[in-house]
């Protein structure tokens, strides 16, 4: 649970600083997708965009996790216990 | 065993002593040490924390704040300005309507200002103060006061609740939980509606929700917000601040010694101890404090504020009106645990001596720049001309050759009437000789509005150079001649 809140947490507010930016340069009804426009309202893209961005982060978050295991947990080393994590 | 002490809070005087003198086990002190060499998991389980209703001159500021800042937050997006939403972020539009200001994605310039004397606001009063803002006007620990309230009118006094989380289910506690988790989601409801309510039009908004036709997103982000308020003041409560907040973490690098913080007075208060009412300290051989815990009981992170300054403490001040009352029940002075200063506690200053170091470099810096760009914001926004001009030349032909000798360039041009009337605009060219618009010169705008025009510009062909020339528009309002806007281009001569 604590594993799967440092993944999802960061990422939600980096994720909520990314929307802001991206869409403030950026109006959607201009975008293209595969060379056509997108054709969603505003509020469609700006939500989809915003989980888009979770998505993005929270898949960076989990890499960053997944690599800061200990070299214990990697090798599943039998006598050392981890009690956070079962 | 010596007497216990029997001193309580005026709110629990008619609880039973015995039921007072019960505590629960402190959540930061483990008594199982793992061995040195081995790896621990950096988290321990959470203790469920219950904190103790406090009543005193902080609680009340925090009350206070409570009702303003929420007013604020639920009664914005029910004002009227002009014939529609007073304060109203229209991302379907792309425009902010703040008052009489309407604000447009090319005006982010103003966005980054405000967030910058946000973040400055918040340095001062943390070098001040401490963490104000935790600890009165942070929306998490509002919402938390809140979801308290209703908790204890609900469940009870501290006691009773920790007593009805350790029964067992019955038809009383289902009721209870029940009840108090329906009415925690109705507020997490109004809080979820309010806050889509500043980005879809309120009114509208709850005209859909009366009538079942609320959008698809609108309905979620409605839900996700509200999800979010619930988990957050209902159940995560001081995790957030704990774990989840990323100004909880830094907050401490705007302290100096200097900063008022909550602080226990260590050579007053120790040797802690129980006695009876009343007992001078010194004729038992004994500091203050009398160990009662209260101030540990109130805490809503559930730290014990006599170990230190922690990062843990959101500064609610809840341990000192806690601290206060009992000081009172014993006969002894106030301010064991107080607002003071780091110095102050050394030095043995006075309130006089403490304010006295408020103004200090550091606070001169933070309130000088704050100062500077909240001038140049007000500066800013009053001279601001409600019309802005964007002018892009044609990609797809560089200059052609027309009729009677003239060279011409083709523009695209975007003329933006950000004010609130509908306006006639004028438009002017030069900057070389014989330029003209081929094209119309005269526009009339719908308030906040884009139009967008083809713009030919006509020069004759021995006027200027070749190659690049240098030339201006000029865009004004008919009705005033201050607004006006002088755009810089180029006519490009074969």
């Amino acid at each position: 649970m604590q594993k799967l809140m440092s993944i999802l947490w960061p990422s939600f507010l980096v994720a909520g600083i990314a929307e802001g930016i991206f869409f403030t340069l950026v109006d959607p009804q201009e975008l293209l997708l595969f060379g056509e426009p997108v054709h969603l309202s505003r509020m469609a893209i700006y939500s989809l965009g915003f989980f888009a961005f979770w998505l993005i982060c929270g898949a960076s978050s989990l890499v960053t996790c997944y690599l800061r295991n200990t070299s214990d947990e990697v090798n599943h080393h039998p006598t050392h216990g981890h009690p956070g994590h079962a | 065993m010596t007497e216990q002490v029997t001193t309580k809070p005026a709110d629990l005087a008619s609880v039973p002593d015995a039921q007072v003198v019960k505590f629960m086990p402190r959540a930061e002190k483990s008594s199982d040490k793992p061995a040195e060499d081995e790896e621990v998991s950096l988290y321990e389980v959470r203790k469920k924390i219950h904190p103790r209703a406090v009543t005193g001159m902080f609680a009340n500021m925090r009350w206070t704040f409570v009702f303003l800042t929420q007013a604020l937050y639920y009664g914005l997006p029910w004002l009227q300005w002009n014939g529609r939403q007073a304060v109203l972020f229209d991302l379907v539009q792309r425009k902010f309507y703040i008052f009489g200001l309407v604000l447009w994605p090319q005006d982010v310039f103003y966005l980054a200002v405000i967030l910058i004397i946000s973040a400055f606001s918040l340095f001062l009063f943390t070098t001040v103060a401490g963490r104000l803002w935790c600890g009165y006007t942070c929306p998490q620990t509002v919402y938390t006061e809140i979801f308290m309230w209703v908790e204890q009118k609900i469940e009870g006094s501290r006691n009773q609740r920790i007593k009805l989380d350790g029964e067992p289910m019955s038809v009383r506690k289902f009721g209870l939980k029940a009840a108090k988790f329906s009415i925690w989601g109705a507020i997490a409801f109004w809080t979820g509606f309010t806050f889509v309510g500043y980005f879809t039009p309120i009114h509208v908004l709850g005209h859909e929700f009366f009538t079942w036709t609320l959008g698809p997103w609108e309905t979620f982000w409605v839900f996700f917000y509200g999800l979010f308020t619930y988990m957050f003041a209902g159940h995560l409560r001081e995790q957030v601040c704990l774990h989840m907040c990323p100004y909880a973490r830094f907050q401490g690098v705007m302290f100096d010694p200097d900063t008022l913080v909550i602080t226990y007075d260590v050579e007053r208060g120790e040797p802690r101890g129980a006695r009876k009412k009343g007992v001078e300290p010194a004729s038992i051989g004994k500091g203050s404090c009398v160990d009662c815990e209260i101030c540990v009981q109130v805490c809503p992170t559930g730290i014990d504020i006599r170990d230190g300054l922690q990062y843990q403490c959101i500064g609610c001040a809840a341990c000192i009106d806690a601290c206060d009352q009992v000081m009172d029940k014993m006969g002894y002075p106030r301010g064991l645990i107080r607002y003071s200063t780091e110095h102050a506690v050394k030095e043995h200053w006075g309130r006089k001596e403490v304010l006295g170091h408020i103004i200090r470099p550091r606070v001169l810096l933070y309130a000088a720049l704050l100062g500077i760009i909240v001038a140049g914001l007000g500066w800013s926004l009053l001279t601001r001309v409600p019309l802005m001009v964007n002018i892009i030349r044609d990609r797809a032909t560089l200059a052609r050759e027309v009729e009677g000798g003239n060279v011409e360039n083709v523009f695209r041009l975007q003329i933006m009437n950000t004010a609130e009337q509908r306006r006639k605009f004028v438009m002017t060219v030069g900057g070389m000789d014989g330029v003209s618009i081929a094209t119309t010169t005269r526009f009339e705008i719908d308030p906040a509005t884009t139009a967008t025009e083809v713009l030919r510009v006509q020069a004759p062909a021995d006027s200027g150079h070749r190659g690049s020339n240098p030339i201006y528009f000029e865009v004004r309002a008919e009705d005033n001649q201050d607004v006006f806007v002088h755009e810089k281009a180029v006519f490009i001569q074969p």
